[in-house]
Formats: C-alpha cells, sequence, structure tokens
C-alpha cells in the first residue's frame, strides 16, 4: 500500500472537522476524494501533507509512518501537494517556480528532463516561463502548480479542487493534465466538488461527509448509488 | 511598422516608470547628486557612497529577516555594535604585536582579521538568537506574532546593550585608521584607504550576496519562505533551517558593517542605536521586504544626510530622514518602490 491513513482526526484550534477517517491510496491508482463543502476533504490532505498535526490516528506512506513528520520531510520522501490557494511564488518566473519543485531533487539530468516533461504537458508555461506567477491567469496558475507539483518526480500527487474558479473548457484541460499524469505511472488522490467528471475519470472513490468516510468503493459503481446520485449529481 | 509600435510601447513604459514615486526619487537623488557634486564639492558625494554601502548592508539584513521571518528586528544595531567591538578586540592586540615586530604585509592583512572575525561572531550570535529566542517562540505561539517578535528583539537589544556595559565598560574602543597609509586621490578628494576598503567590502559582499539570493539553490528557497512559507514546505524546503542561515546572514553583514566603519564609529554600549535608526529610514524608505530596494535606499539616505549636513547643518541630519520618513509614511506608506507589505503568515 502506498499510503495508508488509519483512524485520523484533526482540526483546527478548538474545531475538530475530521472525524476517525480511514482511506488508502494503492501504487499506481486514481482515487477521488469527493463531498460537499466543508466536509473536511481539504483538511484531509493538509493533515496528509503534514500542513496541520493530526490529533489522533496515524498516516503511513510506503510502509513508514508519517504523521509525525514536519511537512518539508513528507515533501522530501514523495508526497506533492498541489494546494487550493495553489501557494505559488507569485514574485517569481514561472521557470523559477518550477526549479523550486524540484528543490529535493539533487541531480542536475533528472531536473531538466522533468522540467521538459512539464512543459511539454503544459506548453502555455514553456510559452511564459519568464513571465512572473503572479500575472498568470487562473487556469495557467493551476498548471504552474501542477507543474510544480510533478518537478520533484512525486510517488504520490494530492491535488485539491483544480477546477475551483475555471471556466470548464480550462477545467478539461486540467483533468486532461491529470489523464496524462496516470498514465505515466503518478498515482493520485484528487479532491474535487465536480463529482460527476471525477466519478469518471478516477478507479476508486471515497465520500466524505461532515468529516467522516459516508461511503467508499469503486468509482463506476459510486456513480450507480443511490445516495450519491441524490446528493451529488442532481439525479 | 511593428517595430515603431514597440519603440513607442518602451518610451511608454518608461514614462510611465519614470512618474512613479520610485521614479521621481531616483530623478531627484540623480539632480541633487549634479548639483552637490558642482555646488559643494565632490567629496560629499564620496562620502555619501561610502556611508551608504554600509547602510545597504545593515538595511538589507534588516529587509531580509522582515521578509522571510516576518520580525521587525530592534536588535540589528547590536549586531553592528558587536562587530566594533569584535573587530576593536581583535585587531587592537595585533595592531600592537605588529609595531613591535613590524611586517608591511601583515599590517594589511591584519585589519580584515579583525573584520572577518566580526562577520563569523555576527554569524554565530545570530544562530544563538534564532534557536534561543524566535524558535521557541515561534513554537509556543505565533498569534500577534509581528507584535510579540518586536518586543523580543527590543528586550534582545537592552540585554545586548548593557551586557557591553558590564563587560567592557562605558569607554570609547576605537582605533583612528585600519590601515596606515596615504590617503588615495580621487577627483581631487583624499579618501583614506579606510574608507576606500570599506566601500569596497560592501560592494563586494552585496554583489556576492546579490548573485547568492538570486541564482543559487538556497538563496532561491529564502525568497520562496519570503513570497510563500506554506508553498516553501510543500515543495520540501525545511523553513528551521532557513530561518536560521537568514538570521545568520542577516546579522554577519550588520557585524561586518560595524567592523569595517570602526575607524568612525568606536566601540561602546549604545554605538548600534543609530545605523538601527538609518537601517529602519531606508527599509521604510523603500518599503518593508524588499531587498533590492534597500541597497538603492542605503546610498539615498547617505546621500540625503550628507548634503542635509552640508548644505543645512550637521544637527539635522537625522531630523531630515526623519521628516521625510514621516512624510512617506502618511502618502506612500508601503514605501517608495514598495508594493503591497505582505506579512508570512498574513496572507
Amino acid at each position: 500500500m502506498l499510503l495508508e491513513v488509519k483512524g485520523l482526526n484533526a482540526g483546527y484550534g478548538f474545531l475538530q472537522v475530521l472525524w476517525d477517517v480511514s482511506l488508502y491510496v494503492a501504487q499506481g491508482e486514481f482515487v477521488a476524494l469527493v463531498g460537499p463543502n466543508g466536509a473536511g476533504k481539504t483538511t484531509t490532505l493538509r493533515t496528509i501533507a503534514g500542513l496541520i498535526p493530526p490529533r489522533q490516528g496515524e498516516i503511513f506512506f510506503k510502509g513508514e509512518l508519517i504523521s509525525k513528520l514536519a511537512a518539508h520531510k513528507i515533501s522530501q520522501m514523495g508526497i506533492s501537494f498541489v494546494s487550493e490557494s495553489l501557494n505559488l511564488f507569485t514574485a517569481m518566473s514561472v521557470h523559477e517556480n518550477l526549479l523550486l519543485g524540484a528543490y529535493v531533487v539533487r541531480d542536475r539530468q533528472k531536473q531538466l528532463e522533468t522540467l521538459d516533461f512539464v512543459y511539454h504537458l503544459f506548453p502555455r508555461l514553456k510559452e511564459r516561463r519568464n513571465q512572473l506567477a503572479g500575472t498568470l491567469s487562473g487556469g495557467e496558475r493551476k498548471m504552474l502548480a501542477i507543474g510544480r507539483g510533478m518537478m520533484s518526480n512525486p510517488d504520490l500527487l494530492l491535488v485539491d479542487e483544480p477546477s475551483l474558479g475555471l471556466a470548464p473548457n480550462l477545467t478539461l484541460d486540467v483533468f486532461n493534465a491529470l489523464e496524462t499524469l496516470r498514465q505515466q505511472g503518478v498515482t493520485i488522490l484528487l479532491v474535487e466538488q465536480n463529482v460527476n467528471t471525477t466519478l469518471h475519470i478516477t478507479d476508486r472513490a471515497y465520500v466524505l461527509e461532515q468529516g467522516r468516510i459516508a461511503l467508499e468503493g469503486k468509482s463506476k459503481e459510486l456513480l450507480e448509488n443511490k445516495h450519491v446520485k441524490e446528493a451529488f449529481l442532481g439525479m | 511598422m511593428a517595430r515603431s509600435s514597440v519603440q513607442s510601447t518602451i518610451v511608454f513604459e518608461v514614462l510611465r516608470r519614470l512618474t512613479t514615486a520610485a521614479g521621481i526619487t531616483i530623478i531627484l537623488s540623480v539632480v541633487a547628486v549634479i548639483v552637490s557634486a558642482v555646488v559643494a564639492g565632490p567629496f560629499t558625494l564620496v562620502n555619501a557612497i561610502v556611508t551608504g554601502g554600509m547602510w545597504a548592508l545593515l538595511a538589507v539584513g534588516l529587509s531580509l529577516v522582515f521578509g522571510v521571518m516576518n520580525i521587525p528586528n530592534f536588535a540589528h544595531g547590536e549586531f553592528f555594535m558587536v562587530g566594533t567591538l569584535v573587530s576593536y578586540l581583535v585587531f587592537t592586540p595585533l595592531h600592537k604585536y605588529l609595531r613591535q615586530n613590524p611586517s608591511s604585509v601583515l599590517s594589511t592583512v591584519a585589519p580584515f582579521a579583525g573584520i572577518f572575525a566580526a562577520l563569523l561572531v555576527g554569524a554565530l550570535l545570530g544562530v544563538v538568537v534564532e534557536k534561543l529566542i524566535f524558535f521557541q517562540l515561534r513554537r509556543r505561539s505565533r498569534e500577534q506574532w509581528v507584535m510579540n517578535s518586536f518586543l523580543l528583539t527590543v528586550g534582545l537589544s537592552v540585554v545586548m546593550i548593557n551586557g557591553h556595559q558590564l563587560l567592557w565598560g562605558t569607554n570609547f574602543k576605537g582605533i583612528p585608521r585600519y590601515w596606515d597609509v596615504k590617503p588615495i586621490d580621487l577627483f581631487g578628494v583624499n579618501i583614506s584607504m579606510d574608507r576606500a576598503v570599506a566601500l569596497g567590502l560592501a560592494v563586494v559582499t552585496i554583489a556576492i550576496f546579490w548573485f547568492f539570493l538570486m541564482r543559487t539553490r538556497t538563496g532561491r528557497a529564502i525568497r520562496a519562505v519570503a513570497q510563500d512559507e506554506t508553498g516553501a514546505q510543500m515543495v520540501g524546503i525545511d523553513l528551521n533551517r532557513i530561518q536560521v542561515l537568514t538570521m545568520a546572514l542577516s546579522s554577519a553583514l550588520a557585524a561586518m558593517a560595524g567592523a569595517s566603519l570602526l575607524f568612525m564609529f568606536p566601540s561602546y554600549p549604545t554605538v548600534g542605536l543609530k545605523p538601527l535608526y538609518v537601517a529602519w529610514y531606508v527599509v521604510i524608505l523603500v518599503g518593508l521586504g524588499n531587498v533590492a530596494g534597500a541597497t538603492i535606499g542605503g546610498f539615498l539616505v547617505a546621500l540625503l544626510q550628507t548634503l542635509t549636513s552640508y548644505f543645512i547643518g550637521v544637527g539635522w541630519e537625522d531630523v531630515v530622514p526623519t521628516a521625510l520618513i514621516i512624510l512617506i509614511l502618511l502618502f506612500k506608506p508601503s514605501g517608495l518602490f514598495g508594493s503591497e507589505v505582505k506579512g508570512v503568515w498574513e496572507q
């Protein structure tokens, strides 16, 4: 198992958001975490990425306990987090943002190969490589954030709401990029509100409601599930 | 057609930049430079440039610490004081020894030993301060961080000033000059070797520092932490390491400035206060956290001080910059070269 989360409780200050969340992601899988606003999807990803310390429960990555590690250590172990707010370095060029994505990669040759791959995946980024990240459009920023996440050659990519605030055709671009990555063998844990599209492209999915895992299963089967249809697909 | 339109956009862009606050300031400074060189003689410029280099060193460190760690460091001047003290303690015995055993090579090198020792002690002290004070505060609470860290630096400043007084007393511990050689003649102005070296050191240090920040992996990581702390952690940057390094670099630069100006500022407990205020003038002038602007600002403030003391009187040297700071805070609170000031933790 690549990632295993067991009985996770987490939150902010007095507010507990996650209650006994357990999930796993196997090598090569494309797994979705869906659910309504405020269900705790982002909190789950932030906790896995080490940005929030868990209150209880354990997180294993490649068989090692990571729930007590600092965020940069978790990143160095091979988990890349593409956050909802993107956390780009806005006063740096696109190129520098990508180079920083490869901060943990010491091998220069490897860095350049991945850079080529990212520029191939998002030709727009190559066109704008010398532009400051803060001057990019919303869609380009998402691409840059995903590209930066890829630069460390992660074993697991955590992606938070890539479709948020994007026009439908740009959303499609982003989803296509995730599909390509997945075909390259990258394991992805995707958080999305766009339940319909997400369940069509992923292998498995968890439905998070009020901080608890309400449903889990194959994405195809969840699409047929009565509760999912009523709550998320409007059918 | 296309070419002329490109040219006209460039002209337009240049005009637009020249009419911003930064552009106007630079134009005014250039005018001031020319006028003062003609009216008062070139020595005002030489003075302005030598002290400007040192103010720039101080302001760059102050600005960096604010940008990366969100600490308004009011103990920055005390690192300058430590620099003067260390260099005095290292250089004076060497100097005594050299008077008994003259050696031209050693006499040339000895001052550098003092300055280098100050640099090392400054860096080390920066590490200690970060580990013992700011790291501890960060671990306990990040609420009201700017205010709490500000108060801590003020306290630290008091402790360092009184520590100096307790251990070394309040006497002036100074030297007339580092190098006993003939002054250099430049445009009819005699520049002492000490001043020339101080300027050279400042320019070389700032250039190296600039290269380090812009082009190296670690320098890029420092800028990344300043721009987005969470983003920096997400790409695998160890915040603690960067914070220790930033504090060490900033203190080392301040101590080096103190050491190389020992001939102007003899070491005594409160010698750091004036450099501290000047560094803050510079940082407020150009905008908090703006490292590039701090370099230019150092020279601008030095020019302003030199011109004030020549045309209005030495007593006004601090009054005019302070009045200017009040005006800037009233009309352009984010600084002349600043955009919005964004704290690391308030994004």
